[in-house]
């Protein structure tokens, strides 16, 4: 040992007189600006997603209801147990919204344990509002992506070519990055028709394993592929990933589940249960997605299911409304022949009223539910109005493969997904005839409050399609029997203080559309005629539709409704009508046995 | 500078392609068994005197751990980072504690943090910070950080938690209560 080592434990002492550098009273002193203290969270961005209380790696974090659950918000909130906390902001950074931040807030003393239990936000603390605190920087440090791949389309020049699909779906890639963006909260569960498990079938995609996805698919929806092309997809507004970047593309997610089976495989995975024949009998009218859903649900309980279609081909709208670029003909054929292969028996060319009428349905089975599409078109009744062709039929004429007029010159009255469906239509069969594109779109409403999704208004636009907004049709004209334009007015306003239908004109701002075909496509309605006169007095009505009960149920205890015919045009809204209208007959059926 | 250095170093030692982060901070993989002696010219006769650190990475799904040796030349402001992959099971690496004494330190922690063994540092199997830690090392990437603290920490009584999906579901969409009538 040294001299050195000895003597320089010494030299300390020469600071004995020297003013400390420690603080006598640290409590007080403010923490450093980004330090992670006491949690903060704005409760007006909080969706209660629970991604904070997956992510903890201390399970510091409960989720608890403070208000009640609305589309995209559950109504919980976190409570932070500080007793766990390791203040390590994993909750701040995977937080969705950004609700959930940090103060700088650290110094806190009380006896009773259970005060460092609260909920951010809902327990007020003196440290709400700091400023100072962990926050993610700019935003940026996210631990999910916030954009969904693009998705393959074919240009505007190769679609308006032909009726060939525009949408190509995910490759395996893309897929996986899309689905490893979903925090599987399950906020859009809710919002989903038919309740579909999505954070579920989205984990086998992520997992490659479709096959296990499809299962899942077809658990709550017979018609997934369908809906993978063309849903509604409410699901997808109510998405956790949308406040702060795209929402998951669970539609196309979907999708790429349905086009990873081989089409073969479909008929091995969703087999038909072994369950006893009940002997029971239920006829089901109109084949669309409402009455197949209804269909498959009651043939895999062991029912004998008869459908019977007016139209040469089962499918209703999917087939007969929704245009073969979004929905091939070939992908439907295959999702039907599933629901066939349950034992389904589908009668097409089987009209109520003419080839068979309601009565010897009653008369021949247990139960008739009643799934009839929104097939006839609205008319505006503007003079001239009787010379104008309706979408609906066009579209389902076009899909019969009739032989429609093509002039080429059309315009189109409405703003909906409708009306772009049949101006697309249209500009495709122009292009054919004529090799070239022209349609105009007149719509009642203004770009702001439009009705069409975006994509298809984008879409039409980029293959050649004019679309004007906010004009109201007064007239169509029509010269020495021919029509030959459409004359509208600026529209000011659609709806009067009360907020009934009450259109508002400028009729110093007038334009004539030159066109030797106009189509009015602005709304449809059932065909209820085939009921007969003595069963539409006998039914219950609502505002002109059929009353139905909770379950599907008309006011005849041997009826039931189901489809766009009750709950407007969809196709999820009627594959969940179809479950519902399914458990109620099945209920029914079971009764009687047990009675018998 | 630092693309000199590798060309003369590749003559005598296997490298990798390094990676150059900046001007001044290269990257590059060697072979185990050289390790010691890349150190040893690196430091003697390269001017690379400062050991700034030495870790790991774990590349659970390769099976392998990755030790990062990071050297500075003070003299030509230039900083070296070696990398060395051993086996992750049995993990073992070669003491350079008599090359830089700092290197005790990091091999205690890579000891109790990523479980690496280097025989022969002297306090390897001390403590470092973790008292009393009876589960797997904790830096490995299987280690379930949520496991750990469910088993070691007691719970306080009185919590409860919902799920998100099911809450929503008893509130809007019950299979027991009957939907609203449209």
């Amino acid at each position: 040992m040294s001299l050195r080592d000895v003597l320089s434990p010494y030299t300390a002492w020469k600071h004995l007189f020297e003013a400390p550098v420690t603080i006598k009273d640290p409590i007080g002193r403010e923490a450093a600006e980004r330090y992670r203290g006491f949690h903060q969270n704005d409760l007006s961005k909080c969706i209660g997603c629970g991604s904070c209380e997956d992510i903890c790696q201390n399970a510091a974090i409960d989720m608890v209801p403070v208000s009640d659950p609305k589309t995209g918000d559950s109504g919980l909130r976190p409570m932070i147990d500080y007793g766990r906390c390791c203040w390590c902001a994993l909750c701040v950074d995977v937080c969705m919204t950004g609700s959930l931040t940090m103060s700088n807030e650290y110094t806190w003393v009380d006896s009773d344990p259970d005060a460092f239990r609260f909920t951010p936000g809902v327990d007020l603390k003196s440290w709400d509002a700091e400023e100072k605190g962990y926050k993610r920087e700019n935003n940026e440090r996210r631990l999910t992506g916030t954009h969904r791949p693009e998705m393959g389309m074919l240009e505007p020049e190769a679609r308006i070519a032909s009726f060939g699909e525009i949408v190509h779906g995910y490759t395996r890639a893309e897929a996986v990055i899309e689905a490893d963006r979903c925090v599987e909260c399950g906020l859009c569960v809710a919002t989903c028709p038919a309740h579909m498990d999505i954070p579920d079938y989205i984990r086998k995609v992520r997992e490659g394993d479709y096959e296990g996805g499809l299962k899942l698919l077809y658990e709550t929806n017979p018609f997934s592929q369908t809906c993978g092309r063309v849903c509604t997809h409410a699901c997808e507004t109510a998405c956790a990933a949308v406040h702060e970047g795209d929402a998951i593309a669970i539609r196309w997610l979907k999708r790429d589940i349905t086009d990873n089976v081989p089409r073969e495989r479909y008929f091995d995975l969703i087999s038909k249960p072994d369950v006893p024949e009940t002997g029971k009998k239920v006829a089901i009218v109109g084949a669309g997605p409402g009455g197949l859903t209804t269909a498959f649900d009651l043939a895999r309980a062991g029912n004998e299911v008869v459908v019977f279609e007016a139209l040469p081909k089962p499918g209703g709208m999917m087939r007969y409304g929704i245009p073969e670029y979004r929905l091939p003909y070939d992908v439907l054929d295959h999702e039907i022949s599933v629901i066939e292969k349950m034992g389904v028996d589908i009668r097409c060319n089987q009209r109520i009223g003419t080839d068979i009428t309601l009565d010897q349905l009653k008369k021949d089975h247990d139960a008739v539910v009643l799934s009839l599409g929104l097939n006839q078109g609205r008319s505006t009744r503007v003079p001239g109005s009787e010379e104008a062709e309706s979408a609906i039929d066009l579209l389902r004429r076009i899909t019969a493969g009739d032989k429609v007029p093509v002039p080429k010159q059309v315009a189109i009255i409405g703003g909906g997904n409708v009306a772009m469906d049949i101006a697309r239509s249209m500009a495709r069969l122009q292009r054919q005839k004529h090799g070239e594109v022209g349609v105009t779109v007149t719509a009642l409403e203004d770009f702001d409050h439009f009705l069409a999704d975006d994509e298809e208004v984008e879409e039409a636009r980029e293959e050649g399609c004019v679309i004007y907004d906010a004009r109201g049709p007064q007239e169509i004209v029509v010269k020495s029997g021919k029509v030959a334009g459409l004359r509208t007015w600026k529209c000011k306003a659609i709806f009067d203080a009360e907020g009934r239908f009450a259109p508002k004109y400028d009729a110093s701002d007038e334009m004539v559309h030159p066109a030797q075909m106009v189509v009015e496509a602005i709304g449809q309605s059932a065909d209820i005629s085939l009921l007969g006169a003595e069963l539409t007095e006998k039914l219950e009505w609502n505002r002109g539709r059929i009353r139905i009960d909770q379950n599907g149920r008309t006011s005849e205890p041997w009826l039931w409704a189901a489809g766009d015919l009750v709950s407007g045009p969809d196709v999820i809204h009627a594959v969940a009508d179809g479950h519902r209208v399914a458990k109620s007959v099945s209920a029914m059926l079971q009764a009687t046995r047990e009675t018998h | 500078m630092m693309k000199d250095l590798i060309a003369k170093l590749k003559k005598h030692y296997k490298l990798t392609e390094p990676d150059y982060r900046r001007a001044d901070l290269t990257f590059v993989t060697a072979q185990k068994d050289e390790l010691r002696s890349l150190l040893i010219a690196l430091r003697d006769i390269e001017g690379f005197t400062h050991l700034v650190l030495l870790t790991a990475v774990d590349w659970l799904e390769e099976g392998l751990f990755q030790l990062t040796y990071m050297l500075n030349n003070r003299a030509a402001n230039r900083t070296l980072a070696l990398r060395v992959m051993i086996p992750r099971a049995n993990a073992v690496g070669d003491t350079i504690h008599d090359l830089w004494p700092t290197a005790e330190t990091y091999q205690r922690e890579l000891r109790e943090m990523f479980g690496i063994d280097f025989p022969g540092s002297p306090r390897v199997n001390d403590e470092f910070i973790l008292e009393g830690w009876t589960d797997m090392p904790p830096y490995r990437r299987d280690f379930d950080s949520l496991a750990y603290s469910l088993q070691t920490y007691r719970e306080r009584p009185g919590r409860v938690t919902h799920d998100p999906r099911e809450h929503m579901k008893k509130a809007l969409y019950p299979d027991q209560k009957p939907e609203a009538a449209k």
